[in-house]
């Protein structure tokens, strides 16, 4: 067959004129210097990995080489990453950048990333890869330098959008893509727009297994690979519950995706453990308890109450600030409230200010003096991180706040002074993704949230590669609360905190729950009784079972140990 | 940490540095301390600012003394620098430099004569060539070539052959040069003809897949975008998007080479 040839003339060009003039001529020692390093860097084979003898101090593991081999080999360079977390799907695609790179097929990179892992991803891409990879700052960033890695919401804005579609991208990079799986979006527009010469995309939480959903995803990578739209739909919608069942999809969907599982990896992950303590209110806390419980801001407001009264219950369970920021608002947003509206409200603002002592608070104190480490703290509500930082500076310990809402640089800032010399991080929810804190190993449940994948999330943190000491989960639950019936009724029942990560994430997307909370919160909220709860709880929990006993059976069937 | 190639790694900065008039200040175990010249400053310092501003400025350049580790285990922790190992921007860096600087030569063979007789030199062309096979996947092939201007005839594996020989820049006592009857553009292309006949009867199963690949990707395509009409502007990035990922093209680079002026005939 025909192929192109390069060649290049310059060099000839060179050599002309170098006769012509009589030299200069290049030194003999680097001449020879030269072909012994162009020698050392030439590429022998197409196939196989050459990064791994360019980075002396990584230690791939063995799923990382091979996932890594896989893309390079057989994926043609473009693959959905789909590892469970904490199996270290950047250093995967670090590796497949890297060899291209080496290889001199890539050379204009684009990562995009959330915010929060900006200045993480630069900084692992030139330490670990010696990638030169620079944080978008400039708008004339992207042109300037060959590997930039920005947030997708900077990106898509203008003036940055026309002068990346400017660009001819070798390689492009998208972590955290599930969120890409809807194609009326924006940012999917802008994804698809780019032009991809090779392409990875990085999913933390497996794909929804929602075929609509994968279908965008592989789209975006390989348009076409799952047919186009209109026969899609024809052939897999309105199946049932949209779960990929189909074997043929699900083969085809493989040819483009790589998903390691923890159990497949052999991997020694470190111990786990948990300790549960249930805490009694203080007389006060209790009094505010029952009365934010017995609380119906109108009288005939049937619908609705149900939700604010539990939202001031798990409030009063972590602190009386919380509560107090909650009744400001609906103060503040109530319009020409009854005076009986109004009566409540101060009524309940009157027994947050009786409450002089917050029993949690007093305990983390005592435990993080007993740890005499490193701690996080993890809170749902701000006003509760505002207090503990202010009740842990009354007693001589320093923390540092980190919220979702701060910005990269804050959040850089902080996980910096907190892995420097100050104790304790207090974290709210936002606050609990996209940071890896690995080198601390004790983690504090100020309360929990409602939704089993935020918990396993805030796990995730510290448990995961890279942790080598045993992680201690530490939970606190007041007695008597919505917050002792969701420990007990379901985190417990279904061992919650003793999973690895990543496990509740498949067993979730089996059971296509859909928003648990919410139905976490009706069953709390509308059950008449404790014994309808109980029974509804343990429904729940014996569904997360099946599906569980459902995977274990699956994993055994396929690797035949049945 | 391969020992052998930080050894060598050590060994090539030495070469490199002496060979671009820097002064080794220190040359220990595992590291050593080099003072660099201004021009080497600029090659490998990356500071194009300080220099603009010392050029315009007229102050009192101050180029960089730089401490390289090629061995952190040998080194005593006092010593502050940077690790030098295979994948390290600097070793690239300076290994981009080290092309750059001698892309050209001009030789001549050193042969005592015994006799007070005149030795007669060839002139031959030398040149060493990178041949990359390159598709969404590549691999090279390194060539050496030399062409004798006289006779035209052509050997392969050149550099090797000048490797045993002794040689100098300057033409020796004792020895004449002939004239080549092939003028250095005319060899260039004779050369350029020779390398393209080395690959052009290979049967290149790598590229028919590359096609291959590129053809069924192009299909899924076709089909992703039938329903629309009219196509957009994101259907023709992709297309485009595919050749780049999967055309198939030879690319032949030149990484240096020159003008040896030799006594024998190389075997």
């Amino acid at each position: 067959m025909k192929i192109t040839v390069h060649s290049d003339p310059a060099w000839g060009a060179g050599l002309l004129s170098k006769v012509e003039n009589d030299g200069p001529w290049g030194n003999w020692e680097l001449y020879k210097l030269a072909i012994h390093v162009e020698k050392q860097l030439v590429i022998p084979e197409f196939a196989g990995l050459q990064a791994p003898k360019y980075l002396s101090d990584l230690k791939p593991l063995p799923h990382q080489l091979e996932a890594a081999r896989q893309v390079v080999e057989n994926m043609n360079g473009k693959a959905i990453l789909a590892d469970e977390v904490g199996l270290g799907k950047t250093i995967e695609a670090g590796l497949i950048l890297k060899e291209y790179m080496i290889r001199g097929l890539v050379k204009k990179v684009l990562i995009l990333v959330p915010a929060s892992l900006v200045t993480q991803w630069t900084f692992e891409l030139n330490s670990k890869f010696f990638i030169p990879a620079v944080a978008q700052k400039k708008s004339y960033g992207w042109e300037a330098y060959d590997v930039i890695v920005s947030s997708i919401d900077t990106a898509k804005r203008e003036p940055h959008r026309s002068i990346i579609f400017d660009q001819e991208y070798d390689f492009v990079i998208i972590d955290e893509a599930h969120k890409l799986k809807n194609n009326k979006t924006k940012n999917y527009e802008f994804v698809q727009s780019l032009k991809k010469k090779f392409c990875l995309l990085l999913t933390a939480t497996p794909i929804q297994n929602r075929v609509d959903e994968i279908f965008h995803l592989v789209s975006l990578l390989k348009p076409g690979h799952l047919g186009n739209a209109a026969l899609f739909s024809e052939k897999f919608k309105g199946k049932g519950r949209n779960i990929i069942d189909d074997k043929h999809l699900k083969e085809l969907v493989n040819t483009v995706m790589i998903r390691n599982r923890r159990a497949d990896t052999g991997i020694e992950w470190t111990k786990r453990h948990v300790e549960t303590t249930i805490l009694d209110f203080s007389p006060s806390e209790r009094m505010l308890y029952d009365a934010v419980s017995a609380f119906r801001p109108y009288s005939d407001d049937a619908i609705g109450a149900g939700f604010s009264t539990m939202t001031l219950q798990r409030e009063a369970c972590s602190s009386r600030d919380a509560v107090f920021f909650t009744l400001k608002n609906m103060y503040e947003k109530a319009e020409n409230p009854t005076k009986e509206f109004d009566d409540k409200l101060h009524h309940l603002i009157g027994l947050v200010n009786a409450v002089e002592r917050n029993t949690k608070a007093e305990k983390t104190l005592e435990l993080i003096k007993k740890i005499n480490d490193k701690v996080i703290i993890f809170t749902e509500y701000r006003a509760t991180q505002t207090y503990l930082q202010w009740y842990l500076k009354q007693n001589g310990i320093s923390s540092v706040p980190f919220r979702g809402g701060f910005k990269r640089g804050k959040k850089d800032w902080m996980k910096d002074l907190f892995q420097g010399n100050i104790q304790v991080l207090i974290a709210t929810e936002a606050g609990g993704e996209g940071i890896n804190l690995q080198f601390c190993n004790h983690l504090i449940n100020f309360d929990l949230p409602w939704n089993p994948m935020r918990l396993e999330q805030r796990i995730g943190r510290v448990h995961r590669l890279g942790q080598e000491k045993d992680v201690m989960v530490y939970n606190f639950a007041t007695k008597d609360t919505v917050e002792e019936h969701i420990l007990k009724l379901l985190y417990e029942k279904i061992n919650l905190f003793e999973k690895v990560v990543g496990e509740l994430d498949d067993i979730l997307t089996k059971l296509d729950i859909g928003n648990i909370e919410e139905y976490l919160i009706d069953v709390v909220g509308h059950s008449r009784t404790e014994g309808e709860m109980k029974i509804k709880m343990d429904n729940l929990s014996s569904l997360i079972q099946f599906a569980q006993d459902m995977k274990e059976g699956e994993q055994r069937a396929a690797t035949g140990n049945s | 940490m391969n020992s052998v190639q930080q050894q060598e790694i050590h060994d090539f900065l030495l070469t490199y540095f002496s060979s671009n008039q820097c002064d080794v200040i220190e040359n220990k175990l595992g590291y050593m301390t080099v003072q660099l010249t201004s021009e080497m400053d600029k090659a490998l310092m990356n500071r194009p600012f300080y220099w603009h501003y010392i050029e315009k400025t007229g102050g009192e350049p101050n180029p960089a003394k730089l401490t390289l580790i090629t061995n952190p285990a040998d080194v005593p922790d006092e010593v502050k620098g940077e690790m030098i190992h295979f994948g390290s921007p600097r070793l690239h860096k300076i290994f981009e430099s080290t092309k750059s600087l001698a892309s050209y030569i001009r030789l001549y063979e050193d042969k005592a004569s015994r006799t007070m007789e005149q030795i007669p030199l060839y002139p031959w062309l030398g040149l060493n060539v990178k041949i990359s096979y390159q598709c969404d996947l590549k691999r090279d092939i390194f060539m050496s070539l030399g062409l004798n201007m006289i006779s035209g005839a052509i050997v392969e594996g050149f550099h090797d052959y000048v490797l045993t020989l002794n040689v100098t820049p300057k033409i020796p006592d004792f020895s004449f040069t002939l004239s080549p009857l092939i003028m250095p553009k005319s060899a260039m292309l004779r050369l350029d003809t020779y390398i393209r006949k080395t690959f052009e009867g290979d049967d290149h199963v790598w590229a028919e897949e590359a096609v291959k690949r590129w053809n069924t990707d192009l299909a899924l395509l076709e089909h992703f975008y039938e329903e629309m009409e009219e196509k957009n502007e994101t259907y023709f990035t992709e297309k485009e998007a595919l050749r780049a990922q999967y055309e198939p093209k030879i690319v032949i680079s030149i990484i240096n080479g020159g003008l040896f002026y030799l006594s024998g005939q190389p075997v």
